[in-house]
């Protein structure tokens, strides 16, 4: 009978792997034949292309996965309209995420997709971005996200590029003498040793404290700890987690600072369209926080 | 309705049941228990109705948990940010804690048959006092219960249970017990409230919303997150079933996740030992003067007086939050009395 069981249920993991492979493959047959349908051939530097058209839709009229085509044949004549409707308006959506977490969970990182995300969401308006794997290879390959970063920010904002500056967090790469102006990002890019780890430093400098008698400790309380473990350069909570890939974790993603942050889950990041990107952040828009209440 | 239902599976539960424990089962299951209110004001009822339909619910998906072999559960009863609902409600969800955990000590007998053991996690002062006592009874008569283990988070929210083991650790430096250098992972995991109990390996939320809220933070780092948009009051055996099979399709890369951390954690130790050594011989000076042995033998003696050093103070730390329930159960029986 044993052996009956398992059998079974091998067949409905086999069965359950089966349905989100066929949905991947759709999803990816979906996004491929409409942008083939504005160019023969050669799809990629085209989807960009209609990538930094989107950017600069703002919310209402900015395509749901449905509408996809529908918006391609408006772009051309809404075009100047919409880009001087972005600059007046800035935010398109009616509740922007302050800080998104860009979380890769059980997937190969994929550095373009990474950075056009990024890029994406300084567009948009978000001021904080954090990046992170649980390996940690983004952190360990820093510079080369970073290039990216500056590399899509280039080829998809193009025009409108000295518009937008963004500040590196734990680079080398000296980034603050980019004039400052009307849509700044600041990108902090986190590993493990970011979460568990920083609590037990900030325990361990407060344990000083304490051993030197200049704390007590009934001083602690979760507003003093919160003090000890603000991101670096203010960086606020995040309320925005967008995951990546088929593990459903945050794989220890800043265990202190995700309180309150909405986890939205996308089955991969590899192509992510910017379709993808925008609902997600439509989604966030319809979530109501009560805060306990 | 009691603590504990009497109700068997029916047959294509049963089958579905075994179907699923022929795979990786979680040991440990954490339930954020949302959508009383949004079932109260679905049916037009007063929402009070809504949490005794939610308590009845637990109760019923004990059992289930107890059917699938699972043997920890632990729930979010009560934050401490819900003390900020309007004062009619906050007294409604006391006043159904106090029956409930009234009830409870009328049924230990069968708490004793299944073996229940009951943990309340948070931090208990700021309840009613009366409910302190009540809480600390049960505590206190089914702690020796090792079958199955429910952990009720009561006035709790994650961030206040890891200020709370920042404190018990400063209170172990000020004290003499520790040295600052000695907080790690493993430490600051051992003064949580949570102690006592393995990580869940599951984590469910119910009603679609998509966020901790402060809940078991710390815990959950390796756990899968299952959200479902059933109300809590409607949650079936099959949503359990639903999210379990989610669990295990990220069974294996989860815990290969969870080692390759904890293999992480046994390195930084060494390494933090190491560090903490070379201070010491700095200190005296004579650093340059040891052979690689000797230095060998110095670390491993300094590892050796840390982890006593250790255990020394998580065993007063467990003394001392036996003794406050001893303390409040004490109270209790004498003002019973009197």
């Amino acid at each position: 009978m044993a052996v009956l069981y398992e059998l079974v249920l091998r067949l409905l993991h086999a069965l359950l792997q089966l349905q989100r492979a066929v949905l991947s493959w759709f999803r990816r047959r979906v996004g491929n034949s409409s942008n083939s349908t504005t160019s023969s051939g050669g799809w990629r530097p085209w989807n960009r292309a209609v990538a930094a058209f989107l950017l600069l839709l703002p919310l209402p009229f900015s395509p749901g996965p449905h509408k996809h085509t529908a918006t391609h044949k408006k772009l051309p004549t809404g075009i100047n309209r919409t880009r001087a409707r972005f600059r007046v308006v800035g935010k398109p959506v009616e509740k922007l995420p302050l800080h998104v977490g860009l979380l890769v969970a059980g997937e190969e990182p994929r550095y373009n997709d990474i950075a056009n995300l990024v890029v994406w969401c300084m567009a948009v308006g978000i001021s904080y971005v954090s990046v992170y794997d649980n390996q940690g290879i983004f952190r360990r390959n820093n510079s080369r996200l970073m290039e990216e970063i500056l590399k899509q920010q280039q080829e998809l904002l193009g025009l409108d590029c000295s518009k937008y500056s963004v500040e590196f967090l734990n680079s080398n790469i000296d980034n603050t003498d980019q004039q400052v102006l009307s849509c700044k990002a600041t990108v902090n890019i986190l590993s493990p040793s970011d979460g568990k780890s920083s609590i037990v430093k900030a325990a361990q400098k407060f344990c000083q404290l304490v051993q030197q008698q200049q704390k007590r400790p009934c001083d602690i309380d979760v507003n003093m700890l919160d003090s000890f473990l603000q991101g670096p350069k203010g960086f606020p909570d995040p309320d925005l987690v967008l995951k990546f890939g088929p593990i459903e974790s945050t794989l220890g993603f800043l265990p202190w600072h995700i309180r309150l942050t909405e986890f939205i889950s996308l089955p991969t990041h590899v192509n992510i369209t910017y379709e993808d990107f925008f609902s997600a952040l439509e989604r966030f828009a319809a979530c109501e926080q009560r805060l306990g209440k | 309705m009691s603590w504990i239902r009497e109700k068997e599976l029916s047959f294509i539960e049963r089958l579905t049941a075994n179907i699923l424990k022929a795979g990786p089962m979680p040991k440990h299951i954490a339930f954020i228990m949302d959508g009383n209110r949004r079932y109260a004001r679905k049916l037009h009822v007063e929402r009070q109705q809504g949490h005794m339909h939610g308590f009845d619910k637990l109760a019923e998906t004990l059992r289930w948990c107890l059917n699938l072999d699972i043997r920890e559960v632990t729930v979010y009863a009560f934050s401490i940010e819900n003390f900020k609902r309007a004062k009619e409600e906050v007294d409604g969800l006391m006043e159904l804690a106090r029956q409930k955990f009234t009830r409870l000590l009328e049924e230990q007998d069968n708490l004793q048959k299944h073996g229940v053991c009951i943990r309340v996690l948070g931090d208990l002062d700021m309840l009613p006092l009366d409910i302190q006592k009540l809480i600390a009874q049960a505590v206190l008569s089914t702690r020796t219960h090792n079958k199955c283990f429910l952990n009720v988070c009561f006035a709790y929210t994650s961030r206040h249970e890891i200020s709370n083991a920042v404190k018990e650790m400063a209170w172990g430096v000020e004290k003499g017990l520790i040295k600052p250098s000695d907080i790690s992972e493993f430490l600051l995991e051992k003064c949580l409230y949570t102690s006592n109990s393995p990580d869940p390996e599951l984590l469910i939320r119910t009603s679609g919303e998509v966020r901790l809220s402060d809940f078991l933070l710390w815990q959950t780092s390796y756990s899968c997150l299952v959200f479902q948009s059933v109300l809590w009051p409607e949650y079936s055996f099959w949503n359990l079933c639903e999210a379990i099979l989610q669990y295990q399709l990220n069974h294996y890369t989860l815990q290969r996740a969870r080692e390759v951390h904890r293999e992480e954690q046994v390195l930084e130790q060494l390494e933090a030992d190491r560090s903490c050594v070379a201070d010491l011989l700095q200190q005296d000076g004579t650093g340059n003067l040891l052979d690689s042995q000797s230095k060998k033998d110095l670390l491993q003696k300094y590892t050796a007086e840390r982890e006593k050093r250790i255990h020394c103070f998580l065993n007063i730390l467990q003394e001392k939050r036996n003794n406050f329930f001893v303390e409040l159960n004490k109270n209790s029986l004498a003002s019973a009395k009197a």
